[in-house]
């Protein structure tokens, strides 16, 4: 039976083309094959890893934006809250001021007034007692002449001091 | 779909029932030789046969020695049909049937046929030579896909054979040798897509198949050979030791060496189920096909143009049946080869705080 007997000439061929295929795939196929194969499946890993733990920094780095949005957030609110108090305290600073200043002008100006009075009372004095004494010598004179003529006379007089007054 | 697979089926059934009766017109009723015919399929020849017509085919050189040493290279088409050249031709029958044979003079001077040295290329080698042809396209498609690409998946055809890589190196080599992988993974992945190819290529009928190889012993010895040979070549010194004092009690081993003994059996007879599991699995599926088809020309010769296209419907259900699961064993038989070769291979490498 040729099927169970090999032929040499077969097994000969089938050694050198086995032998000769083995060679050529071994040198310049396979071991560069097998280590892209084996180097793809650790980038492949790695980048999984990669992702994972990009996903993992990015979930951080949204919690630690908001956490510095709450913080600046109160820190404004506190600024805002500082300004108004301080606004109000300038404002009850210049009115306090206000009020001392105007106090102090309207008690200058009292004095002033209060003075100005004086004096016109003073010369007011001295003129009504000029124009008594005046009116008294006319008087005096007049006196002579009977009291009709005294009586005129102060009538006068009167008017006149009315008049000039 | 349906419909063209329908209309082929048609076309494959009725061509084959005129051949079935153009036999039977022939008047050769009932002598159909099948085992002549199934030899003849499985077998090895010179010459590569063209479909659909027996008194052609595709020429190959004939390479061989006489017996006064002198090379003699022609074609095999000088030898068709019992034709003689250069003093050699092709035994009809006898113990050299359809073998290269030439004639000498024996000791009383009278001329008996014997067999040249041969190393012809056959059928079967130029069958050998185009599926490494084909294996080394498939890897360097591979190979050269890295170069360009780099680290990109490949696409199509490179992405088939770089999942067949992956699925035999990650799958079985790495996970058995280890850190040895890369050391003994490209004998063991070059064993696989030879095996592959040239159990994908005998079920292709015409030209590029067709040849029986993986079914032929010759074949699969080699190959076992390779793995005896590396499976021993490269074994540990635990390995060795197991062989020859191995850890069982004394008086297993000594004076009589009992297990030792078994052991030395064993190294042989690994690589020897190895290449007759390939061997009888590939012959079997082709056998099978074979007889399959034959059946119709036998039913034919028996019981008329009838049964014979009764036995047709039959018969190509059947082989499409047979040759489905016959391409599915191809590539089972590829990896059980490679695998169990792995194996081995492990295990000659155990070092020796495995145990």
């Amino acid at each position: 039976m040729e099927l169970f007997t090999p032929e040499f000439g077969l097994v000969f061929w089938m050694f050198v083309v086995f032998a000769l295929l083995f060679f050529i795939l071994a040198k310049y196929a396979w071991p560069f094959i097998v280590k892209s194969l084996e180097e793809r499946a650790d980038l492949i890993d790695k980048g999984v890893l990669y992702a994972q733990n990009a996903k993992e920094q990015l979930d951080n780095a949204k919690a630690e934006a908001e956490k510095y949005i709450a913080e600046a957030q109160m820190k404004q609110a506190e600024i805002l809250r500082e300004a108004a108090k301080m606004k109000s305290q300038i404002i009850e600073d210049a009115k306090s001021s206000a009020s001392v200043e105007a106090k102090k002008v309207m008690d200058a100006a009292k004095l002033a007034i209060e003075q100005a009075r004086k004096e016109s009372e003073l010369q007011f004095r001295n003129e009504v007692s000029a124009f008594a004494l005046s009116i008294a010598e006319k008087m005096v004179r007049k006196n002579m002449a009977g009291d009709k003529a005294q009586t005129e006379l102060v009538d006068k007089l009167l008017n006149e001091v009315e008049i000039k007054n | 779909m349906k419909k063209i697979l329908t209309i082929l089926l048609a076309v494959v059934l009725s061509a084959v029932t005129i051949n079935a009766s153009a036999t039977d017109n022939g008047g050769e009723q009932g002598k159909i030789d099948t085992k002549a015919i199934i030899f003849e399929h499985l077998g090895d020849r010179y010459g590569w046969e063209v479909p659909f017509c027996h008194s052609l085919s595709i020429p190959l050189p004939i390479i061989v020695r006489d017996y006064e040493g002198g090379w003699h290279i022609f074609s095999s088409s000088r030898l068709a049909h019992e034709a003689e050249y250069d003093g050699f031709s092709i035994a009809a029958e006898g113990a050299n049937h359809g073998k290269v044979v030439g004639m000498r003079p024996d000791a009383s001077g009278a001329m008996v046929e014997y067999r040249p040295f041969d190393i012809s290329i056959t059928k079967n080698v130029a069958a050998l030579i185009i599926c490494a042809i084909v294996v080394m396209l498939c890897v360097f498609s591979v190979k050269r896909w890295y170069t360009n690409h780099g680290m990109k998946a490949p696409r199509k055809w490179t992405a088939a054979i770089e999942l067949v890589v992956e699925f035999v190196y990650m799958g079985v080599i790495r996970p058995t040798l280890g850190a040895k992988a890369p050391k003994f993974a490209p004998y063991l992945l070059t064993v696989f897509f030879f095996i592959l190819t040239m159990n994908l290529l005998g079920l292709v009928v015409i030209f590029p198949g067709g040849a029986n190889l993986t079914g032929n012993i010759a074949v699969t010895m080699v190959l076992a050979i390779f793995t005896f040979l590396i499976t021993n070549l490269f074994g540990s010194k635990h390995y060795w030791k197991d062989i020859f004092w191995p850890e069982v009690p004394i008086w297993l081993k000594f004076p009589i060496p009992i297990m030792p003994m078994i052991e030395v059996f064993g190294i042989f007879t690994k690589p020897a189920a190895l290449m007759v599991r390939l061997f009888a699995n590939m012959m079997g599926g082709h056998m099978i096909v074979i007889v399959l088809t034959l059946l119709i020309f036998i039913f034919a010769a028996l019981g008329g143009i009838a049964v014979g296209a009764g036995t047709t419907v039959v018969s190509v259900a059947f082989s499409l049946f047979m040759l489905l699961l016959d391409t599915l064993v191809s590539f089972i038989q590829a990896f059980v080869f490679t695998m169990l070769s792995t194996l081995f291979i492990s295990l000659a490498q155990a070092p020796a705080e495995h145990e």
